[in-house]
């Protein structure tokens, strides 16, 4: 009997693999966890995180689409920290037809925090992730470049300012190669200060629909993250698509859940 | 395309429209109002010259950080899950008096910032909460400070996460802790020293006290977290979990009740005072927590006093990390005394854990309640402690907020006889691995860690006591112990009830030791003819 590793048995090992970690920290925000920015803080050196997450997807006139991600974080220097990220899903997606269980592919990421915030200068990071076009009908290789600053708004608030560029030079030909992206996020602890477990989220987002000649999609996102062990956080926020432009697929609701584990 | 990169160019100029009003709130932060209105009489004096020659990390805008050591004992100080919480809400208060100190509501941290605190430590946080969130500001205009605080109190956390863990014997605690000591001072350039420093010439600056004497209530506060953060050493060292659950209930109570709302200390709680066992057996952490200490001392009167610009409080705080930090004693010694008061490394005889305070000498310490002392001395027969590799068979005896290391249990149980409230005893046997705890409650009644445990007690002059007096786990290593010292032929074995029972005769040798002065800390005090 040959045992084949189908994507929804992948997923789940990744799923039980993931159980025992991600980011430790309540405040440190990564992108999924559960909005779509990224803070400026890279992980600690020496730290290890798993994160964890699904989210459901409720695409116009298509399925019902149910996407999982999982990611292993490492901090191979002071202020640097690799990842090594899986996206498979089931479903209706964005810029598929294809409902199929699908692996995904599988993003291999850097990143660097160049400061901390000091005085009036923000903190600033960058991240650079290698997509390797591991799903059903990936082409080619693609990268995305993310430009990151963080700095606080009033006295407990952070803004988060995400500028990011995402590449593929092997695109279809009704597809862009390149397109550009902006997120604002905001963060602020909630409960403070008389609880110290809780960080609420928001985010605006403005990002070039993948077709060529399509519009650009306008979204927003809340969500929380609660710490709930010593060393692990829950996540859950929803994302919608507020304004489309034309020819692009509008993701109504998004909810995403999520969980991180630090070692 | 066109249409999209309009989008985003327009909502491009929108958020950076809001990041800019954001940027402008936050850009009147830097420095803070001024603190409250000036105390009669404060006016501007000279300052300490920052060194020129500091290294460049000492300005450093880098993250920097670092992941605790790993190991299976990371986080094991939730198995004394009230210890945890305190120390958790030690970082919350500290933040938030830090935090109100820089953002122009320092006129009310003996109100509101106190009752925000006192609410905190009555119902601590869960989990160790990111002390930068609750201090952004601070943590903002004093980037390499928050470094320095955050990098020792991993060394504070994993040490007892040490102590605490069920899985590692008591010799590979202390293998462990010294390898944490390794990767705390290596690992950065920002170490605290473990060299002992003259307490009294870091507590004599321009703008020393002030904190202490605008806000008594909240510098109590600091020094009650000091306290807690000295005594839970000896506490854990060497004592089982069930045992050190035990011993943190009397230790917690005195902590929320007592420690946390004193105001009347004359100075910081040292860390040999209250943990002598573990200061002995690791002078080096010690010397480093009390500097640290000292450290936050410092800033707490920096950020305190009017009559500094911001300026001039930047650079203030600069000099303070130097003066405590590994790299300015590099190569230095300790125990060696220098004419530039901030490299004097003197220790008190006895015990190299602890720096000069004011008005005291290497040979005799103050304390107070308690007066004059020798540390290499019986507290209470006066006879000399152990020393060296031998010091771990000195008992202690903990009770009012202080720990005094004695020569035998019979001078722990009598010493404990004679003080009120509740006492811990940590009475050494003929194992270096196994200490029998005692507790003794309100009225004196003793109880023991040790079932089995049986005493020699054959009472006589206290210049022997060390050897008349002892405990055993067992009645097989009293009976070697008798065999091998033919001076307690006959010797009778004493059970712990038995034991517990005895008082002996008040010591023969005790001699009250005499200081320069009756208190070193009221100069007005006339010299002792």
């Amino acid at each position: 009997m040959s045992l084949r590793l189908t994507p929804l048995a992948a997923s789940l090992v990744l799923l039980l693999l993931a159980v025992p970690a991600t980011a430790v920290d309540h405040n440190n925000i990564d992108a999924r966890r559960p909005l779509s920015f990224d803070d400026a803080a890279s992980l600690a050196f020496r730290e290890q995180a798993l994160e964890f997450g699904m989210n459901l997807g409720w695409l116009r006139r298509r399925p019902l689409g149910l996407a999982l991600d999982a990611e292993y974080l490492y901090g191979f220097q002071r202020n640097s920290h690799l990842s090594i990220g899986f996206e498979p899903s089931f479903g209706g997606r964005i810029g598929d037809r294809d409902t199929r269980p699908d692996f995904g592919d599988v993003s291999l990421g850097l990143f660097h925090n160049f400061n901390r915030q000091h005085g009036n200068t923000p903190a600033f990071a960058l991240r650079a992730d290698a997509v390797a076009p591991a799903g059903r009908n990936s082409r080619g290789a693609a990268f995305r470049l993310r430009g990151i600053a963080t700095r606080q708004a009033g006295q407990f608030g952070r803004v988060h300012l995400n500028v990011d560029l995402q590449g593929n030079p092997s695109a279809a030909r009704d597809e862009r190669e390149f397109h550009p992206g902006l997120v604002l996020g905001y963060t602020r602890p909630l409960g403070y200060p008389t609880q110290f477990t809780t960080t609420g989220l928001a985010e605006l987002s403005v990002r070039a629909g993948e077709k060529r000649g399509a519009g650009s999609v306008l979204g927003i996102g809340v969500g929380v993250r609660k710490q709930v062990a010593v060393r692990s956080v829950f996540d859950f926020g929803f994302q919608s698509d507020i304004a489309v432009g034309g020819g692009v697929q509008r993701n109504r609701i998004r909810l995403v859940v999520g969980y991180s584990y630090g070692f | 395309m066109e249409r999209t990169t309009r989008t985003i160019a327009a909502l491009a100029l929108v958020l950076s429209c809001g990041v800019r009003v954001s940027y402008g709130e936050a850009a009147d932060l830097p420095g803070g109002p001024p603190p409250p209105a000036a105390v009669a009489g404060s006016a501007a004096r000279p300052l300490p010259p920052v060194p020129g020659n500091l290294p460049a990390w000492i300005r450093n805008t880098k993250t920097n950080h670092i992941f605790y050591r790993r190991g299976r004992y990371n986080f094991d100080t939730y198995n004394i899950g009230p210890l945890a919480k305190d120390l958790n809400a030690v970082a919350v208060g500290h933040a938030m008096a830090y935090e109100d100190l820089v953002t122009g509501k320092a006129a009310g941290l003996e109100t509101r910032t106190f009752a925000r605190i006192d609410r905190v430590l009555k119902t601590p946080p869960r989990f160790m909460p990111d002390e930068a969130a609750i201090s952004p500001t601070f943590a903002r205009k004093y980037g390499v400070l928050e470094q320095v605080f955050d990098w020792t109190h991993i060394l504070h956390a994993q040490t007892v996460d040490v102590l605490a863990s069920t899985q590692l014997t008591e010799a590979e605690k202390d293998r462990e802790i010294e390898r944490l000591w390794k990767y705390y001072f290596e690992t950065v350039p920002y170490a605290v020293t473990p060299l002992p420093l003259n307490m009294a010439y870091l507590y004599s600056q321009p703008y020393s006290q002030a904190f202490r004497k605008q806000y008594p209530k909240v510098n109590g506060l600091f020094w009650g977290y000091h306290w807690l953060q000295g005594t839970m050493y000896d506490a854990l060292y060497r004592v089982p979990l069930d045992w050190q659950k035990r011993v943190y209930e009397v230790v917690g109570e005195r902590y929320h009740k007592t420690e946390l709302y004193k105001t009347d200390r004359p100075f910081m709680p040292m860390f040999a005072e209250v943990s002598p066992r573990f200061a002995s057996r690791f002078p080096h952490i010690a010397n480093a927590f009390d500097n640290l200490h000292m450290l936050h001392d410092m800033v707490n009167d920096i950020l305190a006093t009017e009559w500094m610009t911001q300026h001039q409080r930047a650079e203030q705080i600069q000099r303070a990390i130097w003066l405590v930090s590994a790299e300015a004693h590099r190569d230095e010694k300790p125990g060696v005394s220098s004419a530039d008061r901030a490299h004097d490394h003197r220790h008190f005889v006895g015990m190299p854990g602890m720096g000069m305070m004011q008005g005291m000498t290497p040979e005799l310490m103050w304390m107070p309640e308690m007066g004059w002392m020798s540390m290499s001395d019986c507290h209470h027969c006066s006879m000399p402690l152990w020393e060296g590799p031998d010091a771990w068979r000195n008992p202690t005896i903990s009770a009012g907020g202080w720990a005094m290391r004695v020569r035998c249990a019979l001078c722990a149980r009598d010493m404990s006889a004679e003080t009120k409230g509740r006492a811990l005893l940590q009475i050494p046997t003929e194992d270096p691995y196994r200490m029998l705890v005692v507790l003794s409650d309100e009225q004196g009644n003793l109880t023991g860690s040790m079932p089995g445990a049986v005493f020699v007690e054959m009472e006589g002059s206290h210049t022997g006591c060390d050897e008349w007096s002892r405990a055993f786990t067992s009645r097989a290593a009293l009976d070697a112990y008798v065999k091998a010292n033919p001076r307690l032929a006959g010797a009778k074995a004493l059970g712990f009830d038995d034991w517990a029972k005895r008082e002996g005769q008040k010591p023969d040798t005790y001699v009250q030791p005499r200081g320069s002065v009756e208190n070193p800390y009221q100069p007005q005090d006339a010299p002792r003819k």
